[in-house]
């Protein structure tokens, strides 16, 4: 009889084995790039200029970092080494006013940002001169419910990801709606379904990609708005995990000049690297408050040269990181 | 008389102040993942005529809520802004904001 537990046992153990040596080779890819290297760091908790309370965005020019400051209802601006520039934005539901700004894209000479709490995509000068306003509160077609980001098309169109409205939504730039994606208000984990995007951006042939928020997963749409691909973790299902091209809520997504994708992977403390079809690259960062640590990794954005800027949200700083030699 | 006029005046600001205390409540929630999540709630309890300072505690999964006096916040409210918001209403607490401040 024991001997019998025990072969079975052993038999159970087998094929346990089996299926992680499966899952690790099929779901866990190996890094195809050498990867990043931390280069500096600024900010600390406080409203002063320089200082964050929840950088919640951040986006760059050829010269400037541009960063959410969602508590402090603003936005600031940095050189490239993390010293202050400007700042504008402040509490309030006016023109020029923010209410916790999130994801931000920047498109030509104007910053969209997502306008989470006032239910509007705001757009500003670089200057910060607040340009226009597009979208309002609600469920409808146009209508928002807490935006998360927001990327712009070639023509002026803007994709929206419409956080509690379970959905991405296309509009023209003067705000009248295109399409969607996803069934409004409603979660899912299928292809084409949502469960709180968070982000979405445009490559330059016009594929969207979005960042499906709590499915801990990619999606990618076609310039014609068909589904082509999604991933993180097996089957891209809302399985969230620790390992190379899985994800713990994906808050942020972006294309670097190449096309390469980068997504903040917010619980799990990095970034992580993708070649345009979703082929793991690289990740850097790991849980903790020293230099090159995060505690929970909430934006990113890449510049021209490749260097790449993260909004380490709860140690209320910004990170520079440049690619290896 | 004036002592007496500066005590009886003491006395009704102290009350004032003592009936306009408020009440804290602290609500447990399943389902807090990150700051979206935080700010959701907070965009819907602030809604709420009455509503003061809000925290949001992520890693505890609390919620805790000032509101003025004469303001009340109800399980049944609760549980159903909370389910709006994409989390699960699991529990509540609530004391005097006076009574905090004694404590503090």
């Amino acid at each position: 009889m024991g001997k019998r537990i025990l072969k079975a046992l052993g038999g159970v153990t087998v094929v346990l084995l089996g299926l992680a040596v499966i899952v690790w080779l099929v779901w866990i890819p190996s890094a195809r790039e050498v990867g990043y290297e931390f280069v500096s760091t600024w900010g600390e908790p406080g409203n002063a200029p320089g200082q964050f309370h929840d950088p919640t965005g951040i986006a760059v020019t050829a010269t400037e970092v541009f960063v959410s400051d969602a508590r402090n209802a603003r936005i600031q601006v940095f050189d490239f080494d993390g010293h202050f520039k400007r700042q504008f934005g402040t509490k309030g539901d006016g023109p020029g006013r923010l209410g916790r700004p999130m994801n931000l894209r920047i498109d030509g000479d104007e910053l969209y940002v997502a306008d989470y709490w006032n239910d509007r995509i705001q757009v500003f000068g670089l200057d910060g001169a607040p340009h226009r306003s597009i979208g309002k509160s609600g469920k409808d077609p146009g209508e928002f419910n807490a935006p998360g980001g927001v990327a712009v098309a070639g023509n002026g169109d803007l994709y929206v990801a419409d956080f509690y409205g379970q959905r991405i939504q296309q509009l023209h730039a003067d705000g009248s709606f295109v399409r969607q994606w996803g069934h409004t208000g409603k979660v899912g984990i299928r292809a084409g379904e949502f469960n709180y995007p968070t982000d979405v951006a445009l490559a330059d042939d016009g594929t969207l990609y979005v960042a499906d928020g709590y499915n801990d997963r990619v999606q990618v749409f076609s310039p014609e708005g068909r589904f082509v691909r999604k991933w993180g973790g097996p089957f891209g299902m809302n399985i969230f995990g620790p390992f190379n091209g899985w994800f713990a809520t994906v808050t942020r997504i972006t294309l670097d000049s190449s096309g390469n994708v980068f997504v903040a992977d917010f619980y799990n403390n990095r970034v992580q690297k993708f070649s345009p079809d979703g082929t793991f690259l690289s990740t850097f960062g790991s849980k903790g408050t020293g230099p090159g640590q995060f505690e929970k990794v909430i934006a990113v954005a890449v510049a021209r040269d490749g260097t790449v800027f993260v909004a380490d949200f709860a140690n209320n700083r910004i990170q520079k990181w440049q690619p290896k030699p | 008389m004036k002592k007496v006029m500066a005590a009886v005046m003491l006395s009704m600001i102290w009350s004032a102040v003592t009936v306009a205390a408020g009440t804290e409540y602290r609500m447990r929630v399943d389902g807090l993942a990150c700051p979206y999540c935080a700010y959701g709630i907070e965009k819907k309890l602030k809604e709420i005529e009455g509503v003061g300072k809000i925290d949001v505690d992520l890693n505890a999964g609390l919620v805790i809520v000032d509101v003025a006096e004469g303001t009340s916040l109800t399980e049944p409210q609760m549980k159903t802004l909370f389910q709006d918001a994409g989390f699960t209403y699991r529990s509540m607490t609530e004391k005097s904001l006076d009574e905090s401040a004694k404590h503090e």
